[in-house]
């Protein structure tokens, strides 16, 4: 039986990523596609090695592992970063000739299109299994500097490269808060292993007052991150300016890595007074705000950027009640389901464009994309039979245990709110509004790997809705 | 007499000033420099608690330095990135004023 210690998948990603960037520097004439091929190829393999990793071992104890854990939720959420850089590699090569007009000469660069994704999946994975605030400093800014050029990629885009000024700006700006806050943090404690400072605030031994200021800048820093309001005001922007695949890669890995470093930090913040008081408040800002400030919008990529915030908000619910399981069953129906709109949009705004208008009439012209597309919007706005009802209703039985019955009360009413605009690309598709005649184009090519990606995507989404069993079971172990 | 007061006093200026330049600054060149000073501020602060922070063998805590040199890598490769997106824009729209960059609305 071959079995391989943990930190090897990071290094074996790592090494694929520069080695896709050296061929592609140094093999001008091939078809870059390939690249990406490669890449899903070696992710692909590095997650079927995640399931035969050597038991945790007494060799252990090295300084190393007072900054890195293998533990269930790191190896659980390593899978969960690998499978999204593979879907969203997939849908880079379907978003390829849009990128080829959108930079240098014919494509020249699009080989580092497809391994930059590669060099933020080995940041993500090492986020998730960060358990020292260097470490965690350190791949947080790995995944955030390869964002900020995945961003603005399309160099001749004024609107990407706009939105790539931003996220940079307010990425610095969440990055000197956090170091700014772990500096508090090191002088109250003396100590930046996650653990250590746990044992430092339970002795009570310490300037709660600093403690806090401390506390505060690094949920700060991470709010921006996770998009919680009040931090959410370049997530809109970015959305719709970013390439399609960096979007959905943004709004799935980015937040997904970001929320398990949240729920280890606030492991021990929680015993601060008054911080679960602050975490009530922002998820609740945030359920509200995202929910109704995607009502009026009629651009997909940004309605999809609200509706991102939105379940931030929910996520901030399961992450202050401290359940690892609810949130990280959230986290996975919210990959199924964003993944798949996201790669229904990629294809079908080629020809129509990012507007919701684009998709009038899609469901006689293109039963498989619209079907998608329907199943993606039900399990966003939850309803019972897809993943996303029993995200939600895990992470309201959870608040509901912790007696926090004005958030499970806002959620509740803000759920009912989302129906709206979820629903209104599906009446697009079906029943498109008076007056909008359906856009009429050729037939809609879907390549075979997306379209098995779709399937796959639907049939995950189907099944974890009636069975969620599997995605707790993985988490015991 | 100087005491670790007062290099938190002047990390804590040098913070707001970071943060009231990025806020308040229209020229994106300015707001890096800006962000910089607020990673620097940071860094001051965690060599003066590593300095005041004395083990029980008379050495001061050195975790904190190393972050500071982890800091300064970040740093020069965030204002690398940046200075790449801003010469991108540059080109395109010959402006770095944040005020002439509204493509992007509600």
């Amino acid at each position: 039986m071959i079995s391989l210690p943990a930190p090897h998948l990071e290094i074996d990603v790592l090494v694929l990523g520069i080695a896709i960037l050296l061929f592609e520097t140094f093999a001008a004439r091939v078809d870059k596609k390939i690249f990406a091929y490669v890449g899903i190829l070696g992710l692909t393999l590095v997650l079927i090695a995640s399931f035969f990793l050597a038991p945790n071992s007494l060799e252990q104890t090295s300084a190393f592992w007072s900054f890195y854990t293998a533990d269930g939720l790191a190896i659980f959420f390593k899978r969960f970063e690998l499978i999204t850089t593979i879907v969203v590699l997939a849908m880079m090569i379907d978003y390829a000739p849009v990128m080829r007009g959108a930079t240098d000469r014919f494509g020249s660069n699009l080989g580092e299109f497809f391994s930059l994704p590669l060099l933020t999946c080995a940041g993500l994975m090492y986020l998730v299994s960060a358990i020292d605030f260097i470490f965690i400093f350190v791949s947080l800014e790995l995944v955030t500097i390869s964002f900020f050029v995945l961003v603005s990629f399309s160099r001749k885009d004024a609107v990407a490269l706009e939105a790539g000024v931003k996220y940079l700006i307010l990425g610095g700006v969440s990055a000197a808060f956090l170091v700014y806050g772990i500096t508090w943090i090191f002088g109250v404690t003396g100590e930046t292993n996650l653990q250590r400072i746990t044992t430092a605030f339970a002795s009570g031994n310490i300037d709660i007052q600093a403690a806090t200021f401390g506390a505060v800048l690094i949920v700060v820093g991470l709010g921006f991150k996770i998009a919680a309001v009040p931090f959410q005001i370049w997530v809109p922007d970015v959305y719709q300016g970013a390439p399609t695949p960096v979007t959905a890669f943004l709004s799935v890995g980015s937040k997904a890595a970001g929320f398990v470093v949240l729920i280890r930090v606030l492991k021990p913040f929680l015993m601060l007074p008054n911080m679960q008081r602050l975490l009530v408040l922002l998820a609740l800002l945030t359920v509200i705000y995202g929910n109704l400030a995607a009502l009026p919008q009629n651009n997909l990529k940004r309605l999809l950027g609200y509706s991102s915030v939105a379940h931030a908000g929910y996520l901030l619910i399961a992450v202050l009640c401290l359940d690892g399981p609810a949130m990280t069953f959230y986290l996975v129906a919210y990959l199924l389901m964003t993944l798949l709109s996201f790669a229904v949009l990629i294809v079908v705004s080629q020809q129509n464009g990012d507007e919701i208008s684009g998709f009038n009439g899609l469901g006689k012209r293109q039963p498989l994309l619209a079907f998608a597309m329907v199943i993606a919007m039900v399990s966003l706005a939850g309803l019972p039979f897809t993943a996303g009802f029993f995200g939600k209703f895990f992470i309201f039985a959870a608040a509901i245990a912790q007696k926090q019955f004005l958030l499970v009360a806002v959620g509740i009413v803000t759920v009912a709110c989302g129906f709206y605009y979820y629903l209104k690309v599906i009446r697009a598709m079906y029943w498109p509004a008076a007056g909008q005649p359906s856009v009429q184009n050729e037939i809609i090519t879907i390549s075979p790997l997306s379209r098995l990606i779709m399937v796959a995507l639907m049939v995950a989404t189907i099944v974890l809705g009636v069975y969620p069993q599997p995605i707790l079971n993985a988490l015991k172990h | 007499m100087i005491t670790l007061e007062h290099y938190l006093m002047v990390s804590g200026m040098l913070f707001a000033i970071g943060f009231a330049g990025v806020m308040v600054r229209r020229n994106i060149i300015i707001i890096l420099m800006a962000l910089e000073l607020m990673l620097n501020a940071a860094n001051l602060s965690l060599v003066a608690f590593s300095r005041f922070h004395v083990n029980a063998s008379g050495t001061p805590n050195y975790n904190a330095q190393i972050f500071v040199f982890f800091i300064i890598t970040v740093a020069a490769a965030e204002v690398a990135v940046g200075l790449a997106i801003v010469v991108a824009l540059f080109r395109l729209r010959q402006t770095t004023n944040v005020e002439d960059i509204t493509a992007l609305k509600f």
